[in-house]
């Protein structure tokens, strides 16, 4: 089954180097020998094993964008799940990189009204100025720009897990049977007297779904400039939480709310370390002192992580419960083809 | 990064502060580090990547040192590392050079000129000249930034400046050419400066033949192939076995305390993560020894307790942990749990509370071609110090319990050395 997903953007904004960092696993540092796209470069990316991402980076030069909006313009736009556009942070150009998306967001309601929208406010870590106002700036200025077509705003960097934030938030839409493995997931941590259980992409790490419902999309990052996220970790804001409504709290543990993408990030970081000595990372168990987690295989495409907190637990537990969980995983992905 | 702290630093002999505001809470005889080399040469950056927690992409907005700092850093012996300016010179330093154990020269790769390396001579004879009656200061280069050059460049670059400087001395007297110095390439951006301080370090710990002993004996009973003792903060390795050290493995083992190190203040959780990390109170046999110091319900909105100055590692999570080894800084905290009873801790605390558990670590890597998979297996075992080994999956498997038994053995014989290091470093008023 193929959605197909448009990534598009002024030249340089960085959509290759994204998709080099999410689904090749290649790290930040070698994404600076990434040369220009030219025209479209079609990759059909394996997503869960059976899902096929039929990802369309467009070169962002003006002669491929002039051709998109013109000769190309059904090619491009038919049949599409979602648009990504990037837009830099700190471009030369605003002007003419809002011209050219209204262009392709008025092709995109032409051919595939149904498609959904995301913008990325890209390479935030070189943005001037405090984070939190420049992408609220922004944000209000495309916002704008779409009109009524309803759009989800990030800002990300590759230097830092927001990448991630966003991309899972986009690859979740193309999951369709996500709230029913959320469902699951949920049935997995009571068995276990896990507080979360996490299920993970297994090449690209982006989260897919999991057990406690994720933390209200959040349009400015509640971290600090791109410093703190690996230096300090102390900065948590855990009470910035919005679900605090019911007179019960919801969320007695406050862990930190970007603990999804770090997670990718850092598992990430580790493959790519353990893959430049030969050898492929697998399992990882720790008991540490705030938690003790379990990261395993679960099916053939994904990695589940379970924390607990509670400290009489073993993780030799929690394996034979992800072992018995298994085949019921993997009857659930099977039946996600035919919806 | 602002280094308002240089400005308050004063070069005279009076009491020292270290570098991040936080004075050091103790009277042991330290090990003196002198980190030495030109301007712009990268000492401040080595200095803040090792030891201030610094993310090496960011030493780019440090500031110039102006005046000498001291900064202080205790693994398993307290080091006190001193970074000087550029531009100074032996008679500015106001203190003999008898004083250091060790003097670290930095050059810049790329400066093949005749300056730094006239300078490095320079230091070098006064220190041999200083070291006549007792020469056991260590000297090393670190040819350093050699993440700009190829591979070839490199190498050549660091012949050439390891002839010059031998030729440069051996011109200034023939005694001066059998003066050990020892040539290391560094980088911040790659593992190479960690082995490169790893082993300055390792000629400054009196007890290294007993830590690596030890980890010879873990190895041999645990069947495994490598052994690293690394410090947690700062993932230099202390020691390891006698098996030569393989960089990529090095590298790996680091990357993998990184991971760990990361991963702790992720799932913290407010509620529940203080009783996993409480401490049994002592037996009442024990003379009134003071106890840990368990964090306190955190109901604030804070999650990271504001112990510490925050340039300093406030989330690190092992600190909880050593409150009963360490002194403790803080005023004792009453517990969550009715089991634990806590005193104000007083100087000199041994005994004290027993931690519950040690935080622990597996990660497996896939089987290859070559054979069965291995595991990474992390243990902590002081608070500063992990035990890091690389274990076929099958015995760490089929033989967990008895890995662990062995480590808790190794664990007794690490502290009882650390202990005796503390003891024989206390200066007696």
């Amino acid at each position: 089954m193929k959605k197909k997903v448009l990534l598009m953007g002024a030249s340089g904004s960085g959509k290759t180097s994204m998709r080099s960092l999410i689904f090749s696993n290649n790290p930040a540092s070698l994404t600076s020998r990434l040369g220009a796209t030219i025209d479209v470069e079609q990759n059909h990316v394996r997503f869960l094993g059976d899902l096929i991402l039929n990802l369309w980076d467009c070169g962002g030069q003006d002669a491929f964008m002039d051709s998109y909006l013109n000769i190309q313009q059904s090619t491009i736009f038919q049949h599409v799940g979602v648009m990504i556009y990037v837009f830099e942070v700190e471009t030369r150009n605003m002007e003419k990189d809002l011209d050219y998306y209204k262009a392709c967001l008025a092709a995109l309601q032409k051919y595939s009204p149904n498609a959904a929208v995301f913008l990325l406010v890209h390479k935030m870590d070189l943005a001037r100025g405090p984070k939190a106002d420049t992408l609220a700036r922004k944000s209000k200025e495309l916002k704008e720009a779409s009109g009524d077509v309803e759009v989800t705003v990030f800002g990300t960097s590759i230097y830092d897990e927001s990448l991630y934030n966003a991309w899972s938030r986009i690859v979740h839409i193309l999951i369709p049977n996500a709230s029913v493995l959320s469902r699951h997931l949920a049935k997995l941590a009571s068995a276990c007297s896990a507080t979360e259980v996490v299920l993970f992409e297994r090449t690209t790490f982006l989260v897919i779904a999991t057990s406690t419902p994720p933390p209200p999309p959040q349009v400015a990052s509640t971290n600090p400039p791109g410093l703190s996220s690996p230096k300090t970790n102390g900065q948590l804001s855990a009470t910035s939480h919005s679900d605090h409504e019911a007179e019960y709290d919801p969320d007695p543990h406050k862990m930190a709310p970007t603990r999804y993408e770090r997670t990718s990030e850092l598992i990430k970081a580790f493959k790519y370390s353990c893959a430049r000595v030969r050898e492929e990372f697998h399992a990882l168990e720790m008991e540490l002192p705030e938690f003790t987690a379990v990261l395993d295989e679960l099916t053939r495409n994904t990695y589940v992580l379970i924390v607990v907190h509670d400290p009489t637990i073993e993780t030799a537990a929690l394996r034979m419960n992800i072992r018995l969980a298994r085949p019921k995983f993997e009857e659930l992905q099977g039946n996600s083809l035919l919806s | 990064m602002s280094r308002a702290s240089a400005q308050r630093q004063q070069p005279s002999s009076s009491r020292p502060t270290g570098a991040n505001g936080a004075k050091p809470a103790d009277n042991v005889i330290r090990t003196k580090i002198l980190l030495l080399g030109m301007r712009r040469s990268g000492k401040t950056s080595i200095q803040e990547v090792l030891f201030g927690n610094c993310v090496p992409r960011e030493t780019l907005y440090l500031e110039t040192t102006t005046r000498i700092t001291k900064h202080y850093f205790d693994t398993i012996i307290p080091l006190e590392v001193w970074d000087c300016p550029g531009d100074i010179t032996l008679e500015a330093l106001d203190t003999p050079l008898t004083q250091f154990s060790t003097m670290i020269f930095v050059i810049d790769i790329q400066d093949l000129y005749q300056q730094p390396i006239k300078k490095l001579v320079d230091f070098v004879i006064a220190a041999y000249q200083e070291n006549q009656e007792l020469p056991n200061m260590n000297l090393e280069v670190f040819v350093h930034k050699a993440d700009v050059l190829t591979e070839e460049y490199k190498i050549e670059n660091f012949r050439h400046i390891q002839a010059r400087v031998l030729s440069d001395l051996s011109y200034d007297g023939a005694e001066y050419e059998t003066i050990p110095i020892n040539f290391q390439l560094t980088s911040i951006f790659d593992h190479s400066l960690h082995d490169a301080f790893s082993r300055v370090l390792h000629k400054l710990i009196d007890s290294l033949p007993y830590l690596e002993d030890l980890l010879n004996v873990f190895c041999a009973n645990s069947q495994a192939t490598k052994a690293f003792l690394f410090d947690t903060k700062s993932r230099l390795y202390v020691a390891t076995d006698a098996s030569p050290v393989d960089p990529p493995t090095h590298n790996l083992c680091s990357d993998y305390l990184q991971t760990l190190n990361n991963f702790g203040p992720l799932y913290k959780s407010i509620s529940a993560s203080p009783f996993r990390m409480r401490t049994v109170p002592p037996e009442p046999i024990d003379p009134p020894s003071p106890d840990s110091a368990p964090t306190s319900p955190q109901s604030q909105s804070q999650p990271q307790s504001g112990l510490a100055a925050p340039p300093t590692d406030v989330s690190y999570p092992h600190s909880r942990l050593a409150s009963p080894l360490a002194s403790p800084h803080t005023p004792a905290r009453s517990a969550q749990h009715a089991t634990s009873t806590t005193r104000p801790g007083a100087d000199g605390a041994d005994g004290g509370g027993k931690p519950v558990f040690w935080p622990c670590a597996a990660a497996s890597l896939a089987p290859t071609a070559a054979g069965a998979g291995t595991t990474l297996t992390y243990h902590l075992i002081t608070a500063q110090l992990a035990l890091l080994a690389i274990i076929p999956t099958g015995v760490c498997a089929a033989r967990r319990g008895l890995v662990e038994y062995n480590v808790v053995f190794f664990r007794e014989g690490v502290q009882e050395i650390c202990d005796v290091e503390a003891e024989a470093r206390k200066v007696t008023a």
